[in-house]
């Protein structure tokens, strides 16, 4: 199993391989490999929503673009990507769309560190 | 064979459900409130699965519309969201909704369960 040094704790893993084993025993390599193309699709586009919403003072865009991508990267065993936009949806709905901005910053920065895990988990499970 | 419409914007959603569902059952698939509600009018299914945060009209709307009216109104709606916090089944059963399941999937025994007891009930 591919290990990444990804921040996280032991009772809070920063990522769940075991979602992927899940998704790989609902419909195989194929189906992992077709979710993961689409995470990451969307995942950038959630996150390009987010900057949006902030620029335009838009909390509700924020709201929504957090919770859908919370879905989906709990789903992909992303699970400190799902926590961060817990927070930023739960902020925004708290809040204003300012005090997302630093909660944005780490979904960032934790979308690449999950990019990589998820190349690696893709080469190790095609093989 | 028995439809099912999947009323969900996450493409991944639909990939996955169509994975889990698409043996079982003929699956129709929409990413918006209007185009789903259009659709069940023109082909009825035997049941609804419908995401709640949804980009312009919600689920909760839709959910509303499809009970005010008299052709989709006894159709089995199961909400299909991540909305699951302390509290949240409940409210979605009083708005209506016939049942009540959480994203993400991880058992697909209480989604396919939930879908066939509802559908035992038509």
């Amino acid at each position: 199993m591919t290990t990444f040094p990804l921040p996280g704790t032991a009772q809070h893993p920063a990522t769940d391989p075991d979602a992927l084993t899940r998704l790989e025993r609902f419909g195989g390599v194929k189906l992992l490999d077709e979710m993961i193309t689409l995470f990451l699709v969307n995942a950038r586009e959630r996150l390009a929503a987010t900057a949006a919403g902030i620029g335009a003072g838009d909390a509700a865009a924020i709201e929504n673009a957090m919770h859908s991508l919370k879905s989906s990267a709990a789903q992909l065993g992303a699970m400190r990507l799902s926590r961060l936009c817990e927070q930023a949806e739960m902020t925004a709905r708290g809040g204003t769309a300012m005090d997302v901005v630093p909660l944005l910053d780490e979904c960032c920065e934790e979308l690449a560190r999950v990019d990589a895990w998820l190349g690696a988990v893709r080469v190790e499970r095609s093989t | 064979m028995t439809t099912i419409a999947v009323v969900e914007d996450n493409a991944d959603n639909r990939l996955l459900l169509q994975a889990l569902l698409g043996e079982r059952y003929e699956l129709v698939e929409f990413d918006n409130g209007v185009d789903a509600l259009a659709g069940l009018s023109a082909s009825l299914p035997d049941l609804v699965l419908l995401d709640i945060s949804l980009p312009g009209m919600d689920g909760n709307e839709i959910l509303a519309r499809i009970r005010g009216d008299a052709r989709l109104r006894p159709l089995p709606v199961i909400a299909l969201t991540a909305h699951a916090m302390s509290g949240d089944r409940e409210k979605y059963l009083a708005a209506g909704f016939n049942d009540y399941i959480t994203k993400p999937i991880v058992d697909e025994s209480v989604l396919i369960d939930a879908i066939e007891r509802w559908l035992a009930k038509r």
